[in-house]
């Protein structure tokens, strides 16, 4: 039976075990629908840090930031609805303010979360979280399946929070949900033309530093404003941006020295201040640097533009990110979020007849061969366990750091056939058979071995 | 003349070599060095990323300190007044070592290399980099100190900032305009405050942010909310470093930098006095707090602390004498007990073997005749006793040397001595009386004819009279023989009562001797049993009295410490309290030197 279906079973079983209990059975009842969700992803880090313009980069549509905990599910219409306190939520209306969409939840003084159903593409497999600066690590995890964390650069909080989201020893087994974004990547390089390179560069040297690698699943740079620019550019911000672009590059230069600058009074071409102000609360300093010298550079339809800034910003490579770490394994991340929340049960209310269940908790997070590929791939990754350079990439891609398909696991670039594939993996359990088998070599390196091999063994029956 | 600081320091540093403080005093000589010294350190600190060293670059027009988009500075740099520009990296000689206290060497090298090398990974051993340039800035003895970020996840870069920050006299504390000051910067900004007070918080990167106005009035609102008595000044690294690359005088106004250095030149240049009288301030009277802390704390707790030490002395040395007379209670006991249970078992044992020995001699003379060989019984009697007495009284030493043991175990305390090396006594086994020889009465020719005619006289009438009957003689063959027959056979007789006789003298003899042997044998045993519990008995009580004497010598010694403690203390809280009262004086003339402007809060 494979992960997903052995917790399903275990939430079943203590659902009947629990019956008479209204507090646990509300507790499992919440998590069994939880379990048929998409992954829900909380997006935390500290104040003014850019964690609604990341959201609203994903989500494709820009909202103004609230003070609550904020979720974005998929939906065929835009609706919103508020929780606050025991009572029912009720339906809010969400207006616009500027270019932003805003939920109006003036009413209400303090909502517990603002649910927004919005028809995206991105949301049909995640739900997005936007929490508030203050959340504390437990309230960020409670209800998330994933996180990503945004930081400026990895300082001592930042792995401090990390720390503590992997403190719980089940998540320790299992530290397999979270993603690091250096977020404000175009701060980074002081706002010069090339700063998101230096902040791609700067995210694959955290990617393996070993105070980082740990904690995370991977480290990516993405320039909030940029990425939300892309995915909401307009017509007159194109235009605008065309007509500062064709001044002269020296001259316009002088302009765009400083935001201050920017907007005052002396200005080459006749622009509205109230326009140059605009543009510079949507893209910043820095993307109107950008922008002006992509158009420059020809990429001079709105389409053009779009396309580069989307990969310029780190979108792509976040919502990569996204589809590989998170998307992909839902049913991990979902069992693992069940685990959690039936080990909590099983704390609060401990119970004669659920010894079996404890038990069965113990045995899978300590056997599910699932989670032992995520150890092994953090413990190769981090550099505790050691395997010689060429082994260590092809066991990486077998247990499934770049991909769990068959083709992504066996490192084939294109559509290979199923002869193909299986002489491939046939080849590939030999050898780590051997590999498992040496006597010669290093007790972790054989223990590694031995998950591959159980990994291509698991592969096999689709190939028969 | 002196400055007044330089008295106040001086007194200090005389207070920390009385208290024997030499850590704190090495950091006041330091810091009493580094005012004297001419030069002013400006230290330029933050959290990394905020644009450190660009402000520093700034300052001064010039790529001195290296900056890029990851952790770039990873020593702190020096920058001072040189008229041609230099360079040189400090490394510690030795691998390992604190930034200071080691021996170091300076390497120089060409000054458009140095951003470079200290950046690079093989400058392992690189405690910081000096760089001279001829600047008007610079010109009056100013050091800009550009360090590695605080709160980077590589501790070894905040380590050295914040041994840097010792040496500092004002320091210019970093932070962006993309945020306002988090709590981390707070906190750090408090702990810059406790080691220098002359802080000016610089707000920089604000070309990039257009907002930036917003971001410096509510550090200053935070600031004012935390009782941070810092100026706040928002500078453009870009802009000046830009305006002075195309001379524009409009845009370095725009930076912020005009601001800054006239802040530089008027807070820190220009009251290099004040600010030595803050800093010296401060850190005088963070030594004094360091000083008093203990002296206070000892005059209190401390000294009734060591009475208490004292008393429990006390009580423990008389709880041993008490223990001390339980356990010779038990002592005692378990001697008599092993002592009566080893006499009676030692007579048993001997009982046992001479019994033993007693039935052999039965046995013997069941079948044996006694007139043959009585010597070589003799002999073998006199052995046997000897044996079993020997073996008996063997194990009577060996049962006492246990006893002893035994008792030495249930003695209260352990000493090499406690068995003792004899207990036997000297004169033992003096040999029983002689056996003497049963009566053997010998069997003699007459007498055996006589006993044989007297046999046979009855065998010569009976068979005469019957033979007469049938006509013979009375004395005829017949009746000869069966005399004859008769005569023997009375012989016989005789000798064998007679050999029964001698055998049962025989057995009276030697049971006779055993018995008195036994007598005179189990006398000895418990004479020798006796003497050795008396020996036993002497020894451990004169180790117990020993000892007694010693547990009661050290409960009244500890009496008398208790005492005496007493005297010691009151002298010594008045002579903790003088040192505190001069503590306390010498503190408020640091207070005193910070000046009205200076809130200390002690």
């Amino acid at each position: 039976m494979t992960l997903d279906r052995v917790v399903w079973s275990m939430l079943q079983e203590a659902l009947a075990v629990y019956r008479d209990s209204p507090r646990a059975t509300a507790w499992l009842r919440s998590h069994v629908e939880r379990y048929t969700e998409p992954v829900r992803i909380a997006v935390a880090g500290r104040s003014r840090i850019g964690k609604s313009t990341v959201v609203s980069a994903l989500v494709g549509d820009e909202f103004t930031p609230q003070s609550s905990f904020v979720w974005y599910r998929g939906g065929t219409e835009p609706r919103a609805h508020v929780f606050s306190g025991p009572g029912r939520p009720h339906e809010v209306t969400i207006g616009r303010r500027g270019s932003r969409h805003h939920v109006e939840t003036g009413h209400v003084d303090r909502a517990d979360r603002v649910v927004v159903e919005w028809p995206a593409r991105t949301l049909r497999d995640i739900v997005l979280i936007d929490t508030p600066a203050e959340a504390t690590p437990e309230q960020v995890l409670g209800e998330a399946d994933a996180l990503l964390y945004l930081m400026r650069h990895v300082q001592d909080d930042d792995l401090k929070f990390l720390q503590s989201a992997n403190d719980h020893p089940i998540a320790r087994v299992a530290a397999v949900h979270t993603v690091a974004v250096l977020a404000r990547a175009d701060e980074i390089g002081a706002g010069r033309i090339d700063a998101l390179s230096s902040a791609k560069q700067i995210a694959r040297r955290y990617r393996r530093d070993v105070a980082v690698q740990p904690l995370c699943q991977n480290v990516v740079s993405v320039a909030g404003l940029l990425a939300v620019a892309a995915k909401t550019l307009r017509e007159d911000e194109f235009q605008a941006l065309r007509i500062l672009a064709s001044l002269g590059r020296e001259e316009l230069e002088d302009h765009l020295l400083s935001a201050d600058r920017f907007v005052g009074e002396q200005f080459p071409v006749p622009m509205e201040p109230a326009v140059r102000q605009a543009l510079l609360e949507r893209f910043g300093i820095f993307g109107v640097r950008l922008i002006t010298a992509l158009i420059r550079q020809g990429f001079d339809s709105q389409v053009k533009l779009t396309g580069q800034l989307v990969q310029r910003s780190g979108l792509g490579e976040l919502r990569d990110s996204i589809a590989i770490h998170f998307t992909e394994r839902r049913e991990i991340l979902k069992a693992r979020s069940a685990l959690l929340a039936l080990d909590v049960l099983f704390r609060m209310e401990p119970r004669q007849n659920a010894r079996k269940l404890m038990a069965d908790l113990e045995r899978v997070v300590a056997s599910a061969h699932d989670f032992r590929e995520l150890r092994l791939v953090a413990a190769l990754q981090s550099g505790r366990t050691k395997l010689p350079a060429e082994l260590q990439a092809e066991a990486l891609r077998l247990v499934g750091a770049e991909g769990t398909s068959p083709l992504a696991r066996l490192g084939f670039e294109y559509e290979a056939d199923h002869g193909e594939l299986r002489e491939a993996l046939l080849d590939a359990l030999l050898r780590w058979q051997a590999q498992a088998a040496d006597v010669h070599a290093p007790n972790d390196h054989r223990k590694a071995a031995q998950i591959v091999v159980r990994t291509c063994e698991g592969l096999l029956p689709q190939f028969r | 003349m002196a400055p007044p600081w330089l008295d106040v320091l001086d007194e200090t540093i005389g207070a920390c070599v009385t208290h024997r403080r030499p850590d704190l005093e090495a950091r006041l000589r330091e810091k009493r060095a580094q005012q004297l010294d001419p030069k002013l350190r400006v230290l330029v600190v933050g959290e990394s990323k905020q644009g450190k060293s660009q402000l520093v670059n700034a300052l001064l027009n010039a790529p001195v300190c290296a900056v890029g988009d990851d952790i770039t500075t990873t020593v702190p740099t020096f920058v001072q007044h040189a008229d041609t520009p230099s360079a040189a990296l400090v490394r510690n000689s030795s691998a390992r070592g604190s930034i200071f206290h080691t021996p170091t060497e300076r390497i120089a090298v060409p000054i458009d290399q140095v951003t470079k090398q200290v950046s690079t990974a093989h400058a392992q051993h690189v405690v910081r980099a000096e760089i001279g340039i001829p600047r008007a800035l610079l010109d009056n003895g100013l050091v800009l100190i550009d360090t590695p970020g605080v709160g980077d996840t590589r501790s070894a870069h905040t380590a050295s900032t914040f041994a840097t920050l010792m040496q500092a006299d004002a320091v210019l504390m970093v932070s962006d305009a993309t945020g306002e000051l988090t709590s981390a910067e707070m906190t750090l900004l408090k702990k810059v405050m406790q080691a220098c007070p002359n802080v000016t918080v610089v707000v920089t990167k604000i070309d990039l942010v257009p907002s930036w106005r917003a971001v410096v009035e509510r550090n200053r609102a935070l600031l004012a909310r935390a009782g941070v008595p810092a100026k706040l000044i928002p500078v453009s690294s870009a802009l000046r470093l830009r305006a002075a690359k195309t001379g524009d005088q409009r845009l370095n106004t725009e930076s912020g930098f005009p601001e800054l250095l006239a802040c530089v030149q008027r807070d820190i240049v220009a009251s290099a006095d004040l600010l030595a009288r803050r800093a010296v301030a401060v850190v005088a009277s963070s030594a004094l707090t360091q000083l008093v802390t203990p002296l206070r704390e000892e005059l209190t707790a401390h000294d009734s602390s060591r009475t208490a030490a004292t008393i429990s002395t006390l009580q423990e040395a008389q709880r041993r004498v008490d223990e001390l007379r339980r356990r010779s209670a038990r002592w005692q006991n378990v001697l008599n007990d092993e002592m009566a249970d080893l006499i009676s078992d030692v007579e048993y044992d001997l009982r046992d073997r001479t019994r033993k020995i007693l039935r052999e001699v039965d046995k013997t003379y069941d079948e044996a005749d006694p007139a043959i060989g009585w010597d070589q019984f003799e002999q073998w009697l006199e052995d046997n006793l000897n044996e079993a007495a020997t073996t008996n009284f063997a194990w009577l030493m060996e049962r006492a040397e246990w006893v002893a043991a035994k008792v030495a175990k249930n003695f209260p305390v352990y000493r090499e001595d406690l068995i003792p090396g004899s207990v036997l006594p000297d004169d033992l086994l003096e040999p029983a009386s002689k056996l003497e020889k049963p009566k053997i009465e010998p069997f003699s020719v007459p007498q055996k004819l006589f006993t044989g005619l007297r046999g046979s006289y009855g065998g010569v009438l009976m068979f005469g009279l019957v033979t007469s009957l049938a006509g013979m003689p009375l004395i005829n063959v017949i009746s000869l023989g069966a005399g004859a027959l008769f005569g023997g056979k009375s012989i016989l007789d005789e000798s064998d009562q007679r050999l029964k006789r001698r055998q049962a003298a025989a057995k009276a003899a030697a049971q006779r001797h055993v018995d008195d042997f036994f007598m005179k044998f189990s006398k000895d045993v418990r004479d020798a049993g006796r003497h050795i519990q008396r020996s036993l008995r002497n020894h451990f009580s004169t180790l117990a009295e020993e000892l007694q004497e010693t547990l009661l010598e050290s409960a009244r010694s500890a009496k008398r410490a208790v005492q005496d403690d007493q005297t010691e203390r009151e002298r010594r809280m008045r002579e903790g309290r003088k040192e505190l009262d001069k503590l306390v004086t010498l503190y408020k003339r640091v207070q005193a030197l910070g000046g009205p402007a200076m809130e200390l809060s002690a």
